[in-house]
């Protein structure tokens, strides 16, 4: 991947395994956001291939790989900021509603009982998320800590296989870290019989990608770190050895000059 | 006892009852009327008295599969939901004993609360309560299991510890096919004068907790109190938000509505309380004068941002409310200009406040546990409610509250039927009834200097009006506090005062054994804060804002407001304006907002020395704990300040 002379990704190779929440972490700069817009359609790389199951996707559009099972949340929160936090969930069942225009437009029929459908979907993600104080307040009125805490649940509303997370801790304290983190683990488990009718909350998300610069979450919640630097990828493996790894350390620190 | 012609609920021979008969009773009854209203995804969800009878039962059945014996205690910790007052009914059914502890105690408080009541078993709300649990395991060695209805995040906690709803109750359902008839009979083994609850006293007396032993006789007459004097009805809406650790739950809502078969209501989450109290519109409301002062003191907070014309009706009608009030308090009817000026007010102010409180519907709302400023009454009582106080303890059971329009704004009401009451010689009121404790669990000097031949030592100053019965609250005995001059005065009167004003969230009133009357306050954080704004005031945290000369001018202001009402030797003369809020995380108020005194005098020792050595500043350090237990120790610099010569 590349923008003009940058070359923001060069020959990464990575995968993340069924049942694995994996952390990709690096400097600024190094890359770590490009990868996730090239994974989610949200960039398209020059050359290199992306596979979802077995499945190449690089060429597919956004809300393709959506409805394969790809759900992010963003770096600096895109939610529709006007909407409710309801209206922000129902918008992302969107993608899975059937019904036609004429139909939605007056509510009759089966557009009625999609939309319950999908509703009930939203509120199971509400009390999971325990947003239930904030469901109708506008979006753009919250704190930031709920804020991301929405921009979760649309991820989720759209039934990822795997998901990917931009920083989801940036910019909150320590208290919020903990409960995202607490929820972050509990997407990933399942919540089995809690939730019998959302197979995403059930079953819990398989694979889950993280970038995140909280080392102390990183080493909490992953099963296997990446590092990126300069759009290489310089390590891989599990948190501890990562955290003893020369190389990554080298580049989070900076090299010694040897006089 | 009678409820009033043709709502009577309760059956004649009431006395011969125990709290499952009661749940009997409302299934014989009325078993399709809705008994239960929970609000789950955003939408109330319904439950028959049968569907609570069905679900009682089979957890009863479950926890005697588990080998609940009769007597067994059950501590439990949760937030209000309708499976907490399951399994609480469950528990007696069984001849169980229940213990709450409240939602937000700490591990260590859980600890001793499960402990010292030797729970065999316990119920949890959730995966947070849960945790508690798990981490106390090794130190509670008689604890069996931990039974939770919450399952979210729990999925993953294989351990035989641990127990659903479902599970137990599945128990409970095999254990049918083999005994049919166990719940029943198990049933029919409680009498009233079995103990069927602990309740843990907030111990303003400092120290432990001490656990207030009930029976299912006491509770029920202490219940039968509230019917009585709320006049409650089987039609009647009531809303769950007492913390059932709270003996104010038992005998507010459960054994009323146990008694009435009225609904209750259970909020969604206690951050949406005022949201859903607007969609249940509750005919009963009660709740602890905090929260009545609270609630004053936003409806005044946002008056004061609207605009002018919004203002100025708001200050024409509110004397006219007062106007109402007052009548009312002598008894006498009010001319027909001033019928039309009050139905007026009502649609233009008091029915549309009234609505955004979610209480338009209200019909009687009451007040206990702690002392209410007579401010606040007012207020409420100018809205047109009909506020009433109740005066009850955990350990007094029931002893006065307002009825029908025998209400005054300076009495705690007019002793409850089958009360006998007598004031000591020192001040202290003594009660004897059958709603009281029946003592202190596991101490037995406590209880026996508590119960004196029958008469209960309240500690309560309390004057008996001769002219109407109305008792008048003054302060805790011990409280009442006296200067080097020689002047007594009642500290919680004082602070109550005080804390009516929109920017004071607390006060702590001093003076005992000192030259003069001196006051801590913490001002109301989001109040001050945005008349800061509004002010162009500029501040950082909670200790700057504290700290600003705009702000303690602010205060001065409502410190002389309370002066203008004390008598010249007890006004207060100089007060700080505290860098934190009190707070029950650091044992400052207890559990239900109530000052702890010894301890708050104790903590800022240092703070007092300067305001009686008349010096302007001293330096404190707090160590705050944060709710997951973490201490941090603070350093500032707090000023001391003189009130208004002017004022005295």
């Amino acid at each position: 991947m590349q923008f003009g002379g940058v070359i923001a990704l060069d020959n990464v190779t990575l995968a993340a395994k069924k049942g694995e929440i994996l952390a990709i972490i690096g400097p600024n700069g190094a890359g770590k956001t490009v990868l996730l817009n090239c994974i989610s359609g949200f960039y398209r790389p020059q050359r290199g291939r992306i596979y979802l199951d077995g499945q190449r996707i690089e060429t597919k559009p956004a809300p393709e790989r959506a409805k394969l099972g790809l759900g992010r949340t963003f770096q600096n929160i895109e939610l529709y900021t006007g909407l409710t936090t309801v209206q922000n969930l129902m918008a992302a069942r969107q993608l899975f509603m059937k019904s036609n225009v004429l139909l939605d437009a007056i509510y009759f029929g089966p557009a009625n009982k999609e939309e319950v459908a999908h509703r009930r979907v939203v509120e199971d993600i509400i009390d999971f998320l325990e947003i239930e104080p904030i469901r109708d307040v506008v979006v753009g009125a919250l704190p930031y800590g709920l804020r991301k805490r929405v921009e979760l649940g649309r991820a989720l509303a759209l039934e990822p296989k795997v998901l990917l997370l931009d920083e989801p801790m940036a910019g909150m304290n320590w208290e919020e870290k903990e409960d995202l983190c607490r929820f972050i683990l509990d997407v990933h488990e399942g919540q089995g019989a809690v939730y019998p009718d959302f197979p995403t909350l059930r079953d819990g998300v398989d694979t889950i990608v993280l970038v995140e610069h909280d080392m102390g979450v990183v080493m909490d919640l992953a099963d296997r770190v990446a590092v990126l630097d300069f759009g290489h990828l310089i390590a891989e493996g599990t948190p501890e050895e990562i955290k003893v790894n020369p190389r990554v350390l080298s580049a989070y620190l900076g090299e010694e000059v040897v006089a | 006892m009678k409820y009033g012609g043709a709502n009577a609920a309760v059956c004649a021979d009431v006395d011969t009852y125990t709290i499952p008969h009661l749940l009997l009773n409302n299934l014989s009854k009325h078993p399709n009327k809705v008994a239960v209203r929970k609000k789950d995804r955003g939408i109330w969800q319904e439950y028959t008295w049968r569907e609570i009878y069905t679900r009682v039962r089979y957890l009863a059945l479950g926890f005697i599969a588990l080998g609940l014996q009769k007597g067994d205690k059950v501590t439990f910790i949760g937030d209000n939901d309708p499976e907490l007052e399951e399994g609480i009914i469950a528990v007696q059914s069984c001849g169980g004993i229940t213990a709450g502890a409240y939602p937000d105690s700490l591990p260590h408080e859980l600890k001793y609360i499960t402990e010292h009541s030797e729970s065999r078993f316990a119920i949890a709300a959730d995966q947070e309560q849960v945790d508690k649990f798990v981490r106390l395991k090794e130190e509670l060695p008689l604890l069996e299991k931990v039974i939770y209805w919450d399952a979210k995040g729990l999925a993953h906690y294989a351990s035989p510890f641990l127990m659903s709803y479902e599970q137990l109750m599945q128990l409970g359902k095999e254990y049918e096919q083999r005994y049919p008839t166990a719940f029943e009979e198990r049933i029919a083994t409680t009498e009233p004068d079995d103990v069927c609850a602990l309740f843990y006293t907030s111990g303003t007396t400092a120290g432990r907790p001490k656990g207030a032993v009930l029976t299912h006789r006491s509770l029920i007459k202490f219940g039968e109190g509230t019917v009585h004097k709320c006049e409650i009805t089987p039609g009647h809406n009531l809303v769950s938000f007492v913390s059932s650790a709270f003996i104010g739950a038992a005998f507010v809502i459960t054994i009323p509505w146990l008694l009435t078969g009225a609904t209750v209501n259970y909020p969604e989450e206690v951050e949406t309380i005022n949201r859903d109290m607007r969609e249940i519109g509750p005919e009963v409301v009660s709740s602890v004068p905090r929260n009545w002062e609270n609630m004053a003191a936003m409806a005044e907070m946002r008056i004061m941002d609207a605009g002018f014309l919004k203002r100025l009706c708001y200050r024409l009608f509110m004397r006219v409310g007062f106007k109402r009030a007052g009548l009312s308090y002598k008894g006498k009817k009010p001319n027909i200009l001033w019928r039309l000026l009050f139905y007026l007010a009502e649609i233009a102010l008091f029915h549309p406040l009234k609505d955004k409180l979610g209480l338009s519907r209200a019909r009687v709302v009451t007040t206990g546990s702690a002392q209410m400023s007579p401010d606040t009454f007012r207020f409420w009582r100018a809205l047109g409610l009909s506020l009433r106080q109740i005066y009850a303890g955990t350990e007094a059971g029931y002893i006065s509250g307002h009825e029908g329009n025998d209400i005054k704004d300076d009495t705690v009401g007019t002793l409850v039927p089958g009360v006998e009451a007598r004031v000591a010689e020192d001040g202290e009121l003594l009660v004897r009834s059958e709603s009281m404790f029946q003592g202190y669990y596991k101490a037995e000097q406590e209880s026996a200097s508590a119960i004196e031949r029958g008469w209960f030592h309240t500690g309560d100053a309390v004057d008996i009006r001769t002219d109407d019965g109305h008792l008048v609250y003054l302060d805790r005995v011990k409280h009442l506090a006296k200067l080097n001059t020689g002047e007594t005065f009642a500290p919680g009167y004082i602070e109550g005062r005080l804390r009516h004003s929109p920017y004071i969230k607390d006060a702590v009133v001093l003076g005992h054994g000192r030259d003069f009357v001196s006051a801590l306050i913490a001002i109301r954080y989001d109040n001050v804060g945005r008349w800061a704004e509004k002010n162009h005031i500029s501040y950082t945290t909670y200790t700057n804002l504290s700290q600003k000369d705009e702000v303690a001018e602010l205060i001065s202001k409502e410190i002389e407001r309370v002066n203008q009402g004390l008598p010249a030797a007890v006004k207060i003369k100089r007060y700080v304006l505290l860098h934190k809020e009190l707070d029950p995380d650091e044992a400052e108020l207890t559990r239900t907002q109530k000052l702890r005194r010894p301890l708050v005098e104790k903590r800022y020792e240092s703070i007092l020395d300067s305001i009686y050595n008349g010096r302007d500043e001293v330096s404190v350090e707090a160590t705050v704990t944060y709710q997951d237990g973490r201490q941090v120790v603070t350093k500032t610099a707090i000023k001391i300040r003189n009130c208004d010569e002017r004022a005295r």
